[in-house]
């Protein structure tokens, strides 16, 4: 594997991005490049052993995503999952993914990143990752590299041999977990079909079976959809994010399956809590709850819209219905 | 995150968008003849992020309203004209569409259950740069008879019969001032409104359907002592619907009070229709609470009217208001769209990722309304669930 070109220094990279500092457009460009041919290696299916730290949704929101590390350890002296959605709706989301995609190119046994339905070109146009990355660098040259590269994110995790881990949830077209490893995973997530499915869909404790979602895309699925996918797979849990909870995560299905939150008040607006499960060596799951980084009101403070410069950066104050 | 700069992608692949037009910018609260403070201002501001909202939930199809781009422009002759129209995040889209689609229902609804020979009255509080007496007056359902009035500011009263009387060929086909004499109307100048009131017939797609719009800058806060008696054009004698969309909410709870009590006192024969947040106590709300603060705006009824209950209570006690009803946004999404305007609105932008956000968002504002005198609960009294039937608006229950 051809290495990193001598100009790029990958820890001097993690250094400036955890002080939330941008890098040089050719160096995105050098990196995701990089870690393209280290995901394409990655099966649709990776395994994995605990303790891990289980993350859900971050969504930009990169103090946060800071505050998760202080909390649940730094990489690589904690293993990290990350189940998807890193962009989209934050402010920081090109930062955010910015030191994911270092982190696990140098790390690439501690860390591993599933996408998420946010991983993609259409929904990071309608959800302000596009955006984003054309205000820092006046160009969507940037956008094309990050999606691109989550063309090659791997679509589920297996901690061991009994926890499966995917963003969304199950499919009615894959019963055995093999018929995850035969998706051909390199490329746009499509609106329907299995790949679809995983990252979009939802549990439903009022149903035994599959329905159609209210999202659009993806099922939602019930107990006994549940049931029978961890026996078929002889697994004793499903743990997945996608949806916000109020208390940062909800467990279903008489602990059958968890979601996992990790944006605490998403979007600046919803006032929920956050979590990460730390999964230990024998398997066992603990939820680590937490707020919103203290530093998320200084931007706050700091961004308030600017009538004099309507064209400028917007500020991190969300919208209601005025 | 606010959303004011996302592109619309879609839209810049086309030319003929209407895209001509920049942000609200500052609204013109400066040279507002009532008070030049800047908590009027910032409210007067709330108006500008509606019509924004309200043109990007039109430009992505969520909305037909060929008037919506008349008020998202800056002062004329303002260098904001390259800059394209905002995109708000497909949540803030459908709140939009939902919100004006519930309220437009009370208004066909009222409008369906009067009689259509004869003047029915519409009164909009706060109206700002709402379009929807543009909308009615050139709807192909012929309404007639309806004498719409909308009092705000002074100085947003100004702006928008300015651009009625410039605005392009839009409004000009359907709607034109009155002659002298009757207009401007009477009343004796006061001190915190100028005197004028504006009025347009309208001609629509059928003639001699006898609309006319007034424009009355008024200061919601100089109740009582500024009534709304003085405005001639307005009579006790006719069906009067009332509308408060977002506009009561800015206001004292005591101010509001005197104000739903005077219209409870002119207007016998009325319907009421309210538009505004609620639950600022829970987790969602106090958020809701303190990011508003932090753009400078508060909303002093919330915390006096926090729940649907205390809403209708309020329509009743101080409203007088003999019936009651209401419903959240998230409701009224559920229960008044049908399946299939669901599957369209869904659809325009490759589905809503936001679930649990929207149930939370639209679960934080309500429609309250309530109606009293005769006739007027034949059409208002909506509780069934339009989306189950799959009904259109001229259906009564």
């Amino acid at each position: 594997m051809p290495s990193l070109p001598s100009s790029v220094d990958l820890d001097e990279c993690i250094a400036r991005l955890y002080k939330k500092e941008l890098l040089a457009e050719s160096v995105i460009e050098a990196i995701c490049a990089k870690t393209k041919e280290l995901l394409m290696r990655e099966s649709n299916v990776v395994h994995v052993q605990a303790p891990v730290t289980v993350v859900g949704d971050i969504h930009g929101q990169f103090y946060d995503l800071i505050e998760i590390f202080r909390i649940g350890g730094w990489c690589p002296d904690t293993n990290y999952l990350f189940l998807g959605d890193y962009v989209d709706r934050g402010m920081f989301s090109v930062e955010t993914i910015s030191l994911l995609v270092c982190l696990k190119l140098r790390y690439p046994d501690r860390i591993h990143l599933i996408r998420g339905n946010h991983e993609s070109r259409g929904v990071t146009q309608s959800y302000g990752f596009y955006t984003e990355c054309v205000r820092k660098y006046n160009s969507a040259n940037i956008w094309h590299h990050f999606t691109d590269l989550f063309d090659y994110l791997t679509l589920s995790v297996v901690i061991n041999n009994q926890i499966f881990c995917v963003h969304g949830g199950l499919s009615p077209s894959i019963h055995s977990i093999d018929q995850i490893k035969v998706i051909d995973r390199y490329r746009e997530i499509p609106h329907e079909g299995p790949m679809a499915d995983l990252v979009w869909s939802d549990p439903d404790p009022e149903r035994d079976e599959f329905s159609l979602s209210p999202r659009g895309a993806g099922y939602t699925f019930g107990a006994q959809v549940v049931q029978k996918f961890l026996s078929v797979n002889n697994m004793v849990h499903i743990l997945r994010a996608h949806q916000l909870c109020q208390e940062g995560y909800q467990t279903l299905f008489d602990d059958r399956l968890s979601t996992v939150w990790s944006a605490p008040n998403y979007c600046y607006r919803c006032g929920n809590m956050a979590s990460v499960l730390e999964v230990d060596s024998n398997g066992g799951r603990f939820f680590n709850i937490f707020a919103a980084a203290p530093e998320n009101d200084q931007v706050k403070d700091m961004q308030m819209p600017d009538k004099m410069n309507p064209g400028g950066e917007p500020g991190a104050l969300p919208d209601y219905f005025l | 995150m606010s959303a004011p700069s996302i592109p619309n992608l879609l839209s810049l692949r086309g030319t003929g968008r209407g895209r001509g037009r920049g942000r609200g910018g500052g609204t013109p609260g400066g040279t507002s003849a009532a008070t030049g403070s800047s908590h009027d201002s910032t409210i007067q501001g709330t108006d500008t992020d509606a019509a924004l909202s309200r043109l990007s939930a039109v430009e992505l199809g969520y909305l037909s309203d060929p008037f919506a781009t008349l008020f998202t422009g800056g002062q004329p002759n303002q260098p904001h004209s390259a800059l394209p129209p905002p995109r708000r995040l497909p949540i803030i889209n459908r709140g939009t569409y939902t919100r004006t689609t519930g309220i437009d229902l009370l208004v066909d609804s009222f409008l369906s259950s009067t009689d259509a020979s004869r003047t029915r009255q519409i009164l909009s509080l706060g109206a700002g740069t709402d379009t929807r007496a543009f909308r009615l007056f050139s709807s192909p359902s012929s309404h007639t008879n309806i004498s719409y009035h909308e009092i705000d500011f002074p100085s947003i009263i100004a702006r928008k019969q300015h651009i009625i009387q410039t605005s392009p060929s839009t409004l000009s086909s359907f709607l034109y001032q009155k002659p002298n004499p009757s207009n401007p109307l009477n009343s004796p100048p006061h001190p915190t409104s100028s005197s004028f009131s504006f009025a347009f017939e309208s001609d629509g797609p059928s003639r001699n359907n006898n609309n006319t719009l007034h424009l009355h800058p008024l200061d919601l806060r100089s109740f009582p002592e500024c009534p709304l008696s003085r405005f001639d054009s307005l009579s006790s004698a006719h069906p009067t619907l009332i509308i408060s969309e977002c506009c009561l909410c800015y206001l004292a709870p005591a101010t509001t009070t005197r104000i739903l009590e005077h219209l409870g006192r002119l207007f016998p024969q009325s319907a009421m229709v309210i538009y505004e947040p609620i639950l600022p106590h829970d987790p969602f709300g106090k958020m809701m609470v303190s990011n508003l603060a932090a753009r400078g705006i508060v909303m002093p009824t919330l915390t006096e009217y926090p729940t649907q209950q205390s809403q209708e209570e309020r329509l009743r006690a101080e409203g007088g208001f003999t019936e009651v009803r209401s419903k959240t946004i998230d409701r009224v999404w559920e229960d008044w769209v049908s399946p299939g305007e669901k599957e369209r609105i869904d659809g325009l932008e490759g589905g809503l990722d936001e679930v649990e956000e929207w149930k939370l968002l639209a679960g934080h504002y309500l429609i309250a309304w309530g109606w009293r005198g005769s006739g007027m609960g034949k059409g208002l009294d909506i509780d069934v669930s339009r989306g189950d039937e799959g009904g259109d608006g001229d259906d009564t229950e």
